[in-house]
């Protein structure tokens, strides 16, 4: 035994190579369940960070938020009505591992309090659903359900802004179905076969189906007077309003987005979209849209948005960058969608520091990194974390993703008629719409992404049941082999993780690096996993 | 008051053994997949639940909200 | 029955998107205009000097090279009209009046649009110089502010670029003299369909499919004749003594340019009696009216707004009222139950197919028989076997119920 080498690697952690004495993160787990024999040991320093300023620090911060925002009580009454909260959302420390696996410093740091934004997001959400719940009340509908308004996950939460002091704003689906996807993406299998069982085929968007399915299944809290509906992203959208109006079964507005949302027309129509959907708020709340409040509120957004350009800076100049793909991808596109809340103030403080810090220091916060990945079309909800397997086996680090690019924008709050004009035109370039479904030029804008955030290489998603971008499949195809760049593709089915396991995921990753690429791995563990039961 | 120290600090440290153990060896995510979820999910397996197809599907229930006043 | 004097010709026209008609017409100087969906007002593609032709690509069951672009997970519909295109089918186009209204359909207008750009390569799919293709953005609900929108859309994106690429005279009275020959047009079929509701039909869904279909793909001037004779032909055709079919039936559901499906259905004893489904005659059969004040463009972006029942309309009123037409169309027909059809892949009517299944038999007491099939019908045993056992069901309730 190298004595040496021992302490060494217990102060610091194993190195990340695949020579000999190089970690071995594939080692740490039991076959098929993902879990671990016991957790990576990072060092001293980072194990120690994890233990005190993740694990624990989460733990606690689960349990205060929960007391936070509506007790225990309602907590655990929501625990045992609601298969999506109770089997998804206990296990959350699994996701942060998933996540963080291999992080090392300022990149450990700096993904860890996106994760822990995400969190207390989602235990806001959950609780504002079951204190409003009639469900959990006896069928009474008490003051919160009439201060409660519900939306469709894929309409911005910054429509709502205007009654923000006396009313909250809960997408449906947001913590039901899209974030347990993530967590334990077992749940949602559940929900897609609710909705196949009345009859809906196999092959509409698998998204599309768990949204409609949580009703078939009678798992939907009841904790709104109305709801407001949309067709982002696509075609199956609309087809699950229809499902979701029968079951729900309550007053419906629906909010358009045009299709071809570049059309100097369309921004107008939107506009008046968009008031027609404060007025039916107005009526069926008997408040008026306070718009001193909506600004307020995106003034405060407009903050966290210049924030992300200053980390997209950072993200493309330096390899100081301290937060890793997943955490990139999943904390931009639940604060963009969702608008404002305290906790993603904190958090940028904290990453703030974090990211300075490594910038000021030049640390490299993704040392092995091999080729700057760009991602993109949406990501398999069930294995977003597969970029993190990717760097720790690869060296692909995936610096930005399509989802993070999409509300590329301030809103202007100096007039009504300015703030209603950029409200329309961030309502048009929501998540799945700007790129994926949208015109067809910006899903080419990849070129110009790939160039500014220095990328070499392209981990292009291939959501075998989104029509918008299985029908531009053959042209990626061709451009990628007339510009040479090097590319692969992810098959999967977003939230179901039957169609394309995360298995199969990483062999064709592995294919693609070992024939195409001819590189080594740096973690030979990691190539072949047995996780098909995992969270 | 120095016993009452010594047995705070002991069980504080006794603690923090503790739960470093059950952090290390992920004894929480061990008992969460072993016995958590499945009895979560025997739970929700046999849970009764509304027949949603039962749910009326009335043509006139709602208005138009077409709010054609607003320009 | 006789047989109708013009079916063969008919048939044979639907062989291909170039028949014979359309040639003739480019021939004599006109513009061929191609577009998918009720959506893109086909009378304005009718204007003087122009010709509508909605795209179909019989007999295309194998869209390889289409299936390389768009992949095998899209709807066969939209593939089919790319290989079509691909082949060559579709040279004779001098333009695309595209719509987004469903996303397949709108990948292939995609890929056929010369796009100049540098982030994609233009494929040159169609060889015509002239060739162009223009999106127009349609709303998803019928209120006021949507029918401003869409007649904004329709000036700035079909008639603009008609009259700037083109030349096409798109005044008012020229759209009045569309709109004249469009009415026409509906009149004729109306006429034909109305036979449909008789106690024993003097058509069939087969027959009435075919007129239809010829009258959105050949240029109507020159259809025109041939449905006009067809239509005094069937004041005159005696049924069979004794009624073929053992059951009536509405057609409901997504796009259906394929008469040999309606045959099917009808070799099965079920008689189509009513269309309502892409292509079907229903919504775009209706005349046009202009009421007064309004322009004509006013007129027609009303008309198409208020007509639709596509599942892609979202206001709750007309999620629901939809259904109701449905029972109405049912009533109208003398109708027995009702085949409502999703084509794989199309997700508005995968989910209007389950609703319609369950609600249409739970609220309303029509049976419903509930389909799900490929754009070219290769599966028809299958199918056969689903259509039998839903006539002998039919068949079985009238019994019952004593009649």
């Amino acid at each position: 035994m190298d004595f040496k080498k021992a302490v060494k690697d217990f102060w610091y952690g194993k190195p990340h190579t695949a020579e000999d004495g190089g970690r071995r993160l594939g080692e740490n787990y039991l076959p098929k369940t993902g879990l671990y024999k016991h957790r990576e040991w990072r060092g001293v320093k980072d194990t120690f960070y994890y233990f005190h300023n993740i694990w624990m620090y989460n733990y606690l911060h689960m349990v205060m938020d929960v007391m936070k925002y509506g007790g225990l009580v309602n907590f655990a009454k929501g625990v045992w009505r609601y298969r999506w909260v109770g089997q998804t959302y206990l296990p959350v420390l699994h996701w942060f591992d998933r996540g963080l696996e291999g992080m090392r410093g300022e990149a450990l740091r700096g993904s860890a309090w996106h994760y822990r934004a995400m969190v207390n997001a989602t235990i806001y959400q959950f609780m504002a659903m079951f204190n409003a719940d009639t469900r959990l009340h006896g069928g009474k509908k008490n003051d919160a359900w009439y201060h409660t308004m519900s939306m469709k996950e894929t309409v911005w939460g910054g429509m709502f802004y205007g009654w923000r002091d006396k009313f909250k704003a809960v997408a449906l689906e947001m913590i039901p179905y899209f974030v347990t996807c993530h967590v334990n993406s077992h749940t949602v299998h559940n929900y897609i076969d609710a909705v196949q069982s009345i009859g809906l085929p196999g092959d509409p968007c698998p998204m599309c189906q768990a949204e409609a399915g949580l009703f078939v299944l009678d798992d939907v809290p009841d904790y709104s007077p109305f709801m407001i509906t949309c067709n982002e992203a696509c075609d199956g959208s609309v087809g699950t309003a229809i499902l979701q109006d029968w079951f729900n079964d309550k007053p419906l507005y629906a909010l358009q987005m045009p299709m071809i949302f570049d059309d100097p027309l369309a921004n107008k129509f939107v506009q008046k979209d968009i008031e027609k959907c404060w007025k039916f708020i107005e009526d069926q709340t008997g408040v008026p849209m306070n718009f001193d409040l909506m600004c307020e509120y995106i003034e405060r957004q407009n903050e966290l948005q210049k924030f992300e350009w200053e980390k997209w800076e950072v993200a493309a100049k330096t390899n100081s960058y301290p937060i890793n793909g997943v955490a990139q991808a999943l904390y931009r596109i639940y604060q963009s969608q969702f608008g404002d809340l305290p906790i993603w103030h904190e958090v940028d403080g904290h990453v703030r520091k974090i990211m300075e810090r490594a910038v000021r220091n030049k640390t490299n916060t993704f040392p092995n990194t091999r080729h700057r990945v760009i991602a993109w079309s949406c990501a398999p909800l069930y294995y977003s974390n597969w970029c993190t397997w990717a760097y720790n086996t690869w060296g692909l680090n995936v610096v930005i993703n399509m989802d993070s690019l999409m509300f590329d924008m301030t809103i202007r709050t100096d007039s009504y008629e300015n703030m209603l004009e950029d409200v329309a035109q961030y309502h048009m370039w929501a998540p799945m719409r700007r790129m994926a479904v949208g015109g067809i030029h910006h899903i080419f804008e990849l070129w110009d992404y790939m160039e500014r955030f220095d990328c070499d290489m392209v981990a292009m998603y291939d959501q075998l049941q989104c029509k918008g971008m299985q029908g531009v499949h053959g042209l990626f195809e061709d451009e990628f082999r007339d510009r040479n760049i090097p590319a692969f593709w992810i098959p999967h089915a977003l939230p179901d993780s039957r169609t394309v396991s995360r298995a199969e995921i990483r062999r064709l990753i592995n294919d693609y690096m070992t024939t195409v690429m001819h590189e080594e791995p740096l973690d030979p563990s990691l190539l072949e996993l047995d996780d098909d039961f995992t969270w | 008051m120095k016993k009452f120290i010594r047995r705070a600090l002991c069980l504080g440290g006794v603690t923090y053994a503790a739960l470093f153990v059950v952090f290390f060896f992920d004894l929480d995510g061990k008992l969460l997949f072993n016995v958590v979820e499945p009895f979560l999910k025997n739970h929700y397996d046999n849970m009764e639940r509304k027949d949603m197809l039962t749910t009326p599907y009335d043509m006139d229930k709602f208005p138009d909200y077409k709010y054609n006043e607003i320009h | 029955m006789r047989d109708l004097k013009h079916l063969i010709y008919f048939e044979d026209l639907l062989q291909e998107a170039n028949n014979e008609l359309v040639k003739q017409a480019k021939a004599e100087g006109k513009y061929a205009l191609g577009y998918t969906c009720y959506f893109m007002p086909e009378v304005l593609l009718d204007l003087p000097g122009c010709f509508s032709v909605r795209l179909r690509a019989p007999r295309c069951t194998s869209p390889d090279i289409a299936t390389y672009y768009m992949s095998a997970r899209v709807c066969h519909y939209g593939r089919s009209l790319f290989e079509r295109a691909l082949e060559g089918g579709f040279n004779f186009l001098d333009a695309q009046m595209a719509t987004e209204t469903c996303t397949v359909t709108c990948r292939f207008q995609e890929h056929i649009k010369p796009k100049h750009l540098d982030s994609v390569k233009d494929m040159d799919v169609i060889q015509n110089d002239k060739f162009f293709c223009e999106f127009t953005d349609v709303p998803f609900k019928n209120t006021e502010a949507d029918y401003e929108y869409y007649h904004d859309q329709l000036k700035a994106h079909v008639l603009t670029p008609l009259h700037e690429n083109l030349g096409i005279d798109v005044s008012d009275k020229a759209l009045k003299e569309a709109i004249k020959q469009h009415n026409e047009v509906c009149k004729l079929i109306n006429e034909i369909g109305d036979y449909r509701k008789l106690e024993n039909p003097t058509i069939t869904g087969y027959e009435f499919h075919v007129i239809q279909l010829v009258s959105l793909v050949c240029p109507k001037y020159l259809i025109l004749p041939y449905l006009r004779e067809t239509a005094k032909e069937m004041k005159t055709r005696k049924p069979d003594e004794k009624w073929p079919f053992r059951c009536k039936v509405v057609l409901a559901g997504s796009e259906n340019d394929d008469p040999d499906f309606t045959k099917l259905i009808e070799s099965c004893g079920a008689e189509v009696v009513c269309d309502r489904y892409c292509y079907g005659a229903v919504e775009t059969r209706k005349p046009i009216t202009i009421e007064k004040g309004e322009t004509p463009l006013q007129a027609i972006a009303r008309h198409y707004l208020s007509t639709s029942n596509c599942p892609r309309f979202m206001p709750q009123d007309e999620m629901r009222a939809r259904k109701q037409r449905l029972a109405d169309l049912v009533k109208e027909y003398n109708a027995d139950g009702i085949i409502v059809v999703s084509n794989k892949f199309c997700e508005y009517w995968s989910y209007e197919r389950v609703i319609d299944t369950i609600v249409m038999k739970r609220d309303f007491g029509i049976p419903v028989c509930s389909i799900e099939k490929e754009y070219i019908n290769t599966a028809s045993g299958q199918l056969r076997t689903r259509f039998q056992a839903f006539v002998e069901s039919v068949e079985i309730k009238k019994i019952q119920e004593g009649k």
